[in-house]
This record gives structure tokens, C-alpha cells and sequence, in this order.
């Protein structure tokens, strides 16, 4: 019967697309030559296609130093986009290597989904934007106001705490993505929008006339964002770790994609040592002694990935604050490379 | 059941040949594989469950939920639990979908009918109205009227208003709300007793008219009982309503009955979409009567009026009825696109926020496709009933 | 001396004043009573009134040329937006190099449906029908390459407007086959395949398909055993199919039902066994006559797969709304975007449905 002829052809054609989950992440992505990554579906600066269908962003720049330092090759990445009702289902399963989809750090996620956080890539807080013709100074005067809010978000739950605690009422008004909670905020069906600080300056640069709307200074809530990985696998997780670790110190060291090279040739010994041409760090993790400098040369350090993607380099303009190195009163440091 | 009548040809045919056996064997293929597939399935599911921490059971619906809702037809605070969010999403699901229900009727009907218009601007008005909103898919639709025509109306305070007491803006309208005093009861029971009253004499009159002949005029008298009983109750007991109008207080309109953008755009897209498939319905329906029909009745000296009414759309709805099935189940079923635009109906409350918190993705997704599921029968059980009212009997 | 008379025929009148003519046109159609007055004039007013400023907005003052957000000077809608990102509207992420094969799928599917009316039936039967059956898996060697030798593009790549068709067709293709059987279930004497068939298709076509897009995306990883995981377009894949099967069973059986009962005993008598007689003589009228249901139901399919918006899957809708928010395109140009979806849309199911209509006529011909 052809019927069956098609369903037997189906069946082999859906089964030789199901990928095994290695017991050793490190290895897969070695012979497989690529490195599966999760990302959002769209948030700007952080995970974003342009016209082309190249991926970039903060987030997505996790990937490629990943993919950096353990192939060698920054732009060997496949990228999973993931809805945030599926992002761990998809790690668990197998279906992704790491995500890198501005995930907070909870205590939660930690330690019941059997997952790993490996460090914070951005260190976020939910905040307010309000319209300036309101003439609101601060959260506290926002009691009976309605709130903008993209569903499914942890915001939602620190709203709510937080107009409890201050015994204020409000209104939650949910949409699906970021674009549609602009433009509900801009229609004005709600007075302020509650967001990411990091998403409320994309949002603001989007809107018709960004000049009449106003960040509020309070910050609700901590949200660390951060990459995750498969509980129980120590080797991938100090790769991606790592990793991100390598950008952090990268920008402390004052190694850049342009000096990586002179550095590594004749730098400091601090320098040497991360970019491989001193001691044998790379091996101790499984890497190559160039794992860091690929990462540097090809996706840059941390000061250059976020200028370019989220900094002044881009629309969104955001300055570093919290995400500034330790010496420059921020809180990004990282652990001695040695 | 196809069992061999012919007992003394039976006898030597070979036992798989026999189709009783046959059915038998196969049945228990099925039933074996059918087994074997869910136990893959389940055995699967829980041992996957297992490895990856995730909770099961339904104890997650005593947790307290922690987000706020728009709108809830039940007190509701974020305080309360999960599940009184399964109820609040499905009490919204069914006002949605009522409203979606009652005017996507109305909308085909008068679409439908508008067909047959003499006015040729009516006609194409209801061509293009049928062939334009058929073929754009619903989500497009439901993005069209949020997003395009609610959120141009004017902002809070420019509201639009009628004096004084009805308001429109873009987060809403405002109605007054009628708040009862004591004796408001008395009124509330005169409505009661109207609507009983109206479907006695609706049977009387159906009797006299299938006796005598005589018509009594239902319509009149329908509307007369209806606004007179409440109305002579309402000044018996001195009037005891009063209204609550809404008025801008802070940021907000506040009092009087709130109808929420979402649900405005959400009802509206979906009377629309199926308004279009029931007028195409319609149109066929009506199509469908023969002229012959139509004329015979003319030539008896009827109305022009008393044809459509007792004539064509009597024959009509044999062909609307199963159309109108299908499309109050598929709104039922569409009216889940709130969760593009936020109106907190079942799908958006629960599989969306509620199921996002608590991560029990098994339970909550078959809760809800309970709910549905439901729903679709109620609906089918009452237009199959229905339907055998209006199908033609044959003697 | 017989005169024979000559016939002048006299010239033949006018017609009445009162029935040519456009200004009859116009009385009898647009203003016949007062209350038809009183319609066209109202609804003539109001469509005046909305009509020349949105062909402004669309056309006149638009901006049609550039590469980027700073071309839209003008107050119009802003057309570049989907000019720059039209690849990714129809084709998703999948390689430039590439697109050939995207563009093979499509135009195989469309030439399959045109052979299908054209060749007699032997041939009809013998190789398109085959093909047709065979064609998802066809596709999807082409598109994803690697058993072909080809360069492997994998799923996530894929989207736009072409994966709304291709996913579309690949699942009613094999629900097809599925909803076949299905609703041979339930017309079955076995009680056990009955019931099974109909709960089937109950739930199939009871449940909303956003919640089975749920299932497919969150909850089928669960099913299959520890550690494997399959393609997340092929789960949704797996979704569409089964969600499809229940509606073509139903469509089915409503062509079962206008089979005449003599074709099954015109069939039992020439002793044909049950699946000669279902196969050869039942299958080809059924799909015969349910032909207009079937395209509707494609419609339907079609539209929803929209749908999938909601679980991230890169079809044209989530792909407008991914090129909304990227951050060199933030000036809101929602209008635009979703204007020129449903335009496309609008355009294929139109299509559709007048050949649905058409073949429906013919049918009715067939008939008397």
C-alpha cells in the first residue's frame, strides 16, 4: 500500500531528525562542529534577526563566545529560538547545548528544574516608565493607575508585590510581546509600563516621541540575567562559565578584539595567561590554550559586546551602571584567572 | 452486523476468512498497540517527570497565584488561589463567547440577508464584507481591531462621552450601573414572571393560530410584557434604583460598569469573522428555497413579509443550523486568541500566566482542553436539538 | 390584378424611458424607495469620507525606496520597512544560496495540483496520487538537504510565508491518508474501532488548536523517552497532522453519506473484499464529491497557521512581529507589516475559495 509507504518514509525521516543528548555537552558540540544555542524569539539588544536573518545582541554573543571557545569558530552556532513557556523544556530535552535567553537567576529555577546557572551576563531590575504630562516624580504616586505588562514575565509577580507592600491598587494590562506593551503604553491604555530596565530603553526609543516619557528611578526587583545549562554535566558548565568569565576579565585586563593579538604576543603576564600564550588554562578545561583569545578576537570583550549591542554603540543607549567592572563601581567581576 | 446469513456455506469457510473472527482479531491488534503506545507514553512521561524535578498532581491549585487580573467577574485578588484563577479565566471565556455568539447571529443574518438587498450599494457592501473577512486569517483580525482601531480612540481624560454619563476612551466603556435598593427584588421577580408569561402566550398563540388561523400579534405583546411588568413593579415599590455613574478620578474613570478594549476588540474580531461564514450561510440557505416557493406564496396573497418569515426562513435554516454549529464551536474555540492581545480569559490566565508560574504543563493544558471540549459538546448537544426542530419532517 | 401588398414593417419603438439607461440603473438599484435613498446616501457618505485618506496613507504619500527607517520621510505608510525585510517575509532565515530549493517545493506542490486535472485517470492514479502522498517527504529531503548531499539547513532557519504553505500542505497531505481511516472507524461494525476513532476525532476537532500548539511545544518533549528530543517542527508538524486528520474525517463522512447506498452493494455483489471495494469505488467518489470541503478546510488550515505566532515558530506573522521589535526598526511600523500579511493571505485564500466555488458548480452540473 502506498499509505504505508509514506508513513514508513515519514517515520525515518522524522526519526533521523531526533539528535541524541550526549552524556558530555563538550564532546557533542565537538563532533557535532556546532553549538546549539537558545535565544528569544526577538527582544532588541539582546537576541535580535535582522534582514538578513543574522542573529545579534548580548545574549547572542554568549553563544558565539561559547562557540568561540570551544570551536574556534564564533559563527558556528545554531540558534534555537524559544518561547518563554518552552526555554527549559528545551534544555532538559536535549534539544539545545545552552540558553542564553535573558533568564533571571532565581533560587526556583535553580534548584528545582535541574538546571545551572552559570554566572549573569546582565544585571537587570524591573522599572517604570511613565508619560511626562502626568507629572509623576515616583512609583509611589502611581496608586489606581494602570500597568503595562508583557505576560508570562517574573514581572508580573514583583508588580504585584510591590504595589501590596506600598498598599496601592492597579490595573494589569498584559500583552504578548514587547512591541504590542509599546504600543498599549502609547495609546495610552495604561499610564506607566512596567518592564525590564533593559527592555525600557529599547521600548522608549521605539515609541513616536521617546522625549515625553520618563524612566522612574525605582528599581522593584533584582533580575539577574544569565546563561544556563544541564544540571550534572561539571565539564560544560565550567566552559560556559568560563567563558563568560573570560569577557568580564577580558575588559579588566584592557584586552580588546584590536589589541588581542599584540597582547598575546607580549602583554602582561595576566594577559598571557588569559589569552593562552602563558600557563595551560585552556586545558584544564578541555579547551585549546586560544579558547579566550578566540573569544576576545571574534566576539570581543565584555565593554565591546555590550557598546555594540545594548551601549552607546547601538539605539538603545544604555548605560553600564550595575554592569560596570568592580573598579569602575559596578558589580561585574570576575574570578581570578589563574 | 455483516454476519454470514447462509449457515450451511459458512461451515467449511477458513477461520480467518470468517469476518466475525476477523473483527475480533483485529480489534485486539488495535487494542494491543493502542495499549502498548500509551503505556510508551506514560511510562515516558513520568520517568521524564521524574528526572527533571517537575511536581505533579492537582495540589498546585491551593497555591496562592500572585498576579493581578484585568477583569474578573468574581472578586478576585491577587491573593486568592490558582484555582480560583481557572475560574475567573472561564467565567470570561464564556462572556466572550456569548457575546461573540449572540452578534456574529445577528451580524450574518443581516449580512446574509442584505444579499438580496434591491440597493445595489448594500449588495456589494455585503459581498465584499463576506469575501474580505472570510480570507484574512482571525489572529490578523483581532491584531487589526486592538491595535488599529481601539487604541486611536481619544485617551482618558478627552474621553468621548454622552451626557455625561456614557464614556469611551481608549482604556474602555464606561456604562452607568443600575445599583438596586431594597424592593429592587420585587422588579427583578416581574421580569421573571414577564418571561414566563411570554412563553405561555407564545404557545397559546400557536395553538390558536394552528386551530383558528387567527394571528395574534405576538411581537407587540412580547415587548409590552417585557417593559411593562418591570416598569409597573419599579413604580410600585418607589423606584428603588439609583445610578452609579463613572466619573475620572485620579487616573482613572471610576463606578459604573467597565467594558475592557480587550474584550471590545476580542468580541468584535470574532463577531466578524464568523459573522462573515454565517452570512455566506445565509445567503446559501436562502438560495437554497426554490422560487417556486416564494411565488406559490405570493400568488396565496401573502406579505411580503409573512414569506420570509414563514416561508423561506422556516426551509432556510434546515441549511443554516449545521453551518451555525460549526461556527459557535470553532468561536468558542478562536475566542483563545486572547492571548495575542491580553483579555484574560481562560487561555490567557491559565495556560499563559498561571501555567508560566507554576510549570505544570500536563494538568493545566488538559484542564483547559476539558473546558473546551465541554463547551463544544454543550453547544453541539444544543443545536442538535435545535436542528430537529427546524428539519423537515417527512411523513 | 392582384396588388400583392407590400409589408413595411414599422420600426420598432424605443424601449420605455423608465427601463434603460444609467439614470434607470441608478433609481432602480440605489434609490428605488426613501429608506434606499436614505442607505445610499448615508453609506455613500461614510464610505467617502474614510476612503481618500486611506489611499493617501497607502499610496500617495508612502514611501516606496531605501534601505532602511531614516528613507520614511514622508507622513504615508512606510513600505521600505517591507521591502527590507521581504526575504525574510517569504523565506524565513534560509540561506540566500539556497532559496532554489524552497522555491522547487513550492513549485512541485503546485504543478502536482495542476497535473491532477489535466492527466486522464489511469495516469492520475498510478503516479499522481503517489507522488502526491509522497510529496511532504520529498519536501523535506530537499529542504533540509542532508540525505540528498546537499548542504543541511536546519529547522530553524526555515520561515516566512513559504513554511505557512509548506507546513500547511505537508500536513493535510498526510492527514489525508489518517482522516481516511479515521472516519472508515467510525463507520466500521467493530465496536471497539469505532469508539476509539471517534474519540479521536472528537477531541481532535473539540480542543482549540492554540492548545494543541501548547501540547506540541511544551508538552510532547515530555512523551518521548529520556534524552531524546525531536525537532520542534516536526512536533507541530505531528500537531497539524492529527488536528487536520480530525477535520477530514468529518469531511469525509459527510461524502460517505452522499454515496448511494447501491455503489457498496453494487461493489459486495462483484465480490469484491472490503478494502478493493472501499479503495476503487468508494474513495474516488468520496473525494470527488467532498472536493469543496476539502479546499475549505485547507482554508482553514492555512489561516491557522498563524497561529503558531504564539509558540515562536518563525512562520510570516511572528516574523513581522520579530522585524518590529529589532532595534534599527523600532519606529512602529505594525500597520505596515500586518497590511501586507494579510494582503498575501487575503490573496491565496480568495483564490482558494473560487476555486472551491467553481468546482462546487461543477459538480452541481455533474449531478442533473
Amino acid at each position: 500500500m502506498k499509505t504505508k509507504w509514506t508513513w514508513a518514509a515519514a517515520a525515518v525521516a522524522a526519526t533521523s531528525m531526533m539528535a541524541n543528548a550526549q552524556a558530555g555537552t563538550l564532546e557533542g558540540v565537538k563532533s557535532k562542529g556546532k553549538l546549539s544555542c537558545g535565544v528569544s524569539t526577538g527582544l532588541a539588544g539582546f537576541s535580535q534577526k535582522d534582514e538578513k536573518g543574522g542573529w545579534s545582541g548580548l545574549d547572542v554573543d554568549v553563544c558565539r563566545a561559547v562557540a568561540a571557545a570551544v570551536l574556534g569558530d564564533a559563527n558556528k552556532v545554531t540558534y534555537k529560538p524559544l518561547t518563554a513557556k518552552e526555554r527549559f523544556t528545551a534544555l532538559q530535552s536535549g534539544e539545545i547545548d545552552m540558553l542564553s535567553r535573558n533568564t533571571t537567576w532565581t533560587h526556583t529555577r535553580d534548584t528545582s528544574l535541574g538546571l545551572n546557572f552559570a554566572g549573569t551576563i546582565y544585571y537587570d531590575g524591573a522599572g517604570f516608565m511613565v508619560k511626562k504630562e502626568l507629572g509623576v516624580k515616583s512609583a509611589t504616586e502611581l496608586d489606581g493607575a494602570n500597568a503595562c505588562i508583557q505576560a508570562g514575565t517574573s514581572t508580573e509577580l514583583a508588580i504585584a508585590d510591590y504595589f501590596r507592600e506600598n498598599k496601592m491598587k492597579y490595573k494589569a494590562v498584559t500583552f504578548d510581546t514587547s512591541d504590542q506593551t509599546r504600543s498599549g503604553f502609547e495609546s495610552g491604555r495604561c499610564d506607566f509600563l512596567v518592564s525590564d530596565q533593559s527592555q525600557l530603553y529599547a521600548l522608549r526609543i521605539g515609541l513616536k516621541n521617546p522625549a515625553a516619557s520618563v524612566v522612574l528611578p525605582e528599581v522593584i526587583s533584582k533580575e539577574p540575567l544569565g546563561p544556563v545549562v544541564r544540571q550534572g554535566d561539571d565539564a560544560w558548565f565550567n566552559v560556559v562559565k568560563w567563558s563568560v568569565n573570560a569577557m568580564i576579565e577580558g575588559e579588566y585586563q584592557g584586552v580588546t578584539s584590536a589589541n588581542a593579538d599584540g597582547m598575546r604576543a607580549n602583554g602582561k603576564p595576566g594577559q598571557k595567561r588569559l589569552l593562552g600564550s602563558e600557563g595551560d588554562l585552556g586545558n584544564k578545561l578541555g579547551l585549546s590554550d586560544k579558547w579566550a583569545y578566540n573569544i576576545i578576537k571574534q566576539v570581543g570583550n565584555y565593554s565591546e559586546s555590550f557598546e555594540r549591542n545594548v551601549g552607546q554603540g547601538s539605539p538603545l543607549k544604555i548605560s553600564r551602571g550595575l554592569n560596570a567592572q568592580w573598579s569602575d563601581g559596578g558589580i561585574l567581576y570576575s574570578p581570578a584567572m589563574r | 452486523m455483516n454476519v454470514p446469513q447462509n449457515q450451511a456455506s459458512t461451515k467449511k469457510v477458513a477461520f480467518f476468512n470468517n469476518p466475525a473472527n476477523r473483527a475480533v482479531i483485529y480489534q485486539a491488534l488495535l487494542m494491543v498497540g493502542l495499549g502498548y503506545f500509551f503505556y510508551t507514553i506514560i511510562s515516558n512521561t513520568l520517568a521524564n517527570m521524574e528526572a527533571r524535578g517537575i511536581k505533579s498532581g492537582f495540589d498546585f491549585l491551593w497555591g496562592t497565584a500572585g498576579f493581578d487580573i484585568l477583569m474578573s467577574l468574581i472578586p478576585y485578588e491577587p491573593t486568592d488561589t490558582y484555582g480560583r484563577t481557572f475560574i475567573v479565566g472561564m467565567l470570561n471565556t464564556v462572556l466572550v463567547s456569548s457575546i461573540g455568539i449572540v452578534l456574529s447571529t445577528v451580524v450574518g443574518f443581516v449580512m446574509g440577508v442584505a444579499y438580496f438587498s434591491h440597493n445595489w450599494l448594500i449588495r456589494k457592501i455585503a459581498t465584499v464584507y463576506v469575501e474580505t473577512f472570510r480570507n484574512i486569517p482571525l489572529l490578523l483580525q483581532v491584531f487589526f481591531w486592538y491595535f488599529a482601531v481601539l487604541s486611536a480612540l481619544p485617551s482618558a481624560r478627552q474621553s468621548l462621552s454622552l451626557g455625561e454619563a456614557i464614556f469611551l476612551n481608549v482604556r474602555g466603556l464606561y456604562l452607568p450601573d443600575a445599583v438596586g435598593e431594597p424592593g429592587s427584588g420585587v422588579v427583578y421577580a416581574a421580569i421573571a414572571v414577564a418571561i414566563a408569561a411570554i412563553a405561555l402566550l407564545r404557545r397559546w398563540a400557536k395553538r390558536r393560530q394552528a386551530l383558528t388561523g387567527k394571528q395574534f400579534p405576538l411581537l407587540y405583546a412580547t415587548l409590552g410584557l417585557l417593559l411593562g411588568l418591570p416598569l409597573i413593579a419599579f413604580l410600585l415599590m418607589g423606584m428603588p434604583f439609583h445610578w452609579d455613574y463613572p466619573a475620572l478620578k485620579g487616573f482613572n474613570f471610576q463606578g459604573g460598569i467597565t467594558i475592557i478594549p480587550e474584550l471590545m476588540a476580542l468580541a468584535l474580531a470574532l463577531t466578524i469573522y464568523a459573522g462573515a461564514f454565517i452570512a455566506e450561510a445565509v445567503r446559501a440557505g436562502v438560495q437554497s428555497v426554490p422560487h417556486g416557493q416564494t411565488e406559490a406564496a405570493r400568488s396565496l396573497g401573502m406579505k411580503e413579509k409573512q414569506i420570509m418569515n414563514l416561508i423561506v426562513v422556516p426551509q432556510a435554516m434546515r441549511v443554516i443550523t449545521p453551518v451555525l454549529n460549526s461556527e459557535y464551536q470553532s468561536l468558542v474555540k478562536n475566542s483563545t486568541l486572547s492571548t495575542a492581545i491580553g483579555y484574560p480569559d481562560l487561555f490567557t490566565v491559565f495556560v499563559g500566566t498561571t501555567l508560566n508560574q507554576t510549570g505544570q504543563a500536563i494538568e493545566i493544558v488538559f484542564m483547559t482542553m476539558a473546558v473546551y471540549f465541554v463547551f463544544n459538546m454543550l453547544i453541539s448537544v444544543a443545536m442538535n436539538l435545535f436542528n430537529k426542530r427546524v428539519a423537515l419532517v417527512t411523513k | 390584378m392582384n396588388k400583392l401588398q407590400t409589408f413595411t414593417p414599422s420600426p420598432a419603438r424605443p424601449a420605455p424611458e423608465n427601463t434603460v439607461g444609467p439614470a434607470v440603473w441608478l433609481k432602480n438599484n440605489l434609490f428605488s424607495t426613501p429608506l434606499d435613498t436614505v442607505a445610499t446616501l448615508l453609506l455613500g457618505y461614510i464610505l467617502l469620507t474614510i476612503l481618500p485618506g486611506v489611499i493617501d496613507w497607502l499610496f500617495l504619500s508612502a514611501n516606496w525606496t531605501g534601505d532602511s527607517q531614516d528613507a520614511c520621510v514622508n507622513d504615508g505608510a512606510c513600505w521600505v520597512f517591507v521591502s527590507a525585510w521581504s526575504q525574510q517575509f517569504f523565506y524565513g532565515s534560509y540561506p540566500t544560496d539556497e532559496l532554489w530549493r524552497v522555491n522547487l517545493s513550492i513549485a512541485m506542490l503546485v504543478v502536482i495540483i495542476a497535473a491532477s486535472y489535466q492527466f486522464e485517470k489511469g495516469v492520475r492514479e498510478k503516479i499522481i496520487i503517489p507522488l502526491f502522498l509522497l510529496l511532504p517527504v520529498i519536501s523535506i529531503a530537499i529542504l533540509d538537504g542532508s540525505y540528498l548531499g546537499l548542504e543541511r539547513v536546519s529547522t530553524d532557519l526555515w520561515g516566512g510565508f513559504s513554511l505557512n504553505v509548506l507546513l500547511a500542505a505537508a500536513s493535510i497531505i498526510v492527514a489525508f491518508p489518517l482522516g481516511f481511516i479515521w472516519a472508515l472507524g467510525r463507520r466500521s461494525h467493530m465496536p471497539f474501532a469505532r469508539s476509539i476513532s471517534i474519540i479521536l476525532i472528537e477531541f481532535f476537532r473539540g480542543v482549540p488548536v492554540l492548545a494543541l500548539f501548547f501540547m506540541g511545544s511544551v508538552m510532547l518533549p515530555l512523551f518521548f523517552p529520556e534524552g531524546t528530543s525531536v525537532d520542534k517542527l516536526v512536533r507541530v508538524w505531528i500537531v497539524l497532522i492529527l488536528f487536520m486528520a480530525g477535520y477530514m474525517a468529518e469531511v469525509f463522512r459527510g461524502g460517505f453519506n452522499a454515496i448511494p447506498q447501491g455503489q457498496y452493494e453494487a461493489a459486495d455483489s462483484l465480490g469484491l473484499s472490503y478494502w478493493q471495494k472501499t479503495v476503487l469505488i468508494i474513495l474516488p467518489q468520496v473525494i470527488k464529491v467532498s472536493m469543496p470541503n476539502i479546499l475549505a478546510t485547507f482554508v482553514m488550515l492555512f489561516k491557522n497557521t498563524t497561529f503558531l505566532l504564539i509558540i515562536g515558530i518563525f512562520e510570516m506573522l511572528s516574523t513581522t512581529q520579530t522585524a518590529l521589535s529589532n532595534s534599527r526598526w523600532l519606529g512602529g511600523h505594525a500597520e505596515e507589516g500586518y497590511i501586507f500579511v494579510a494582503v498575501v493571505f487575503w490573496t491565496v485564500c480568495f483564490s482558494m475559495s473560487m476555486i472551491a466555488t467553481n468546482i462546487e458548480r461543477k459538480l452541481n452540473t455533474d449531478h442533473q
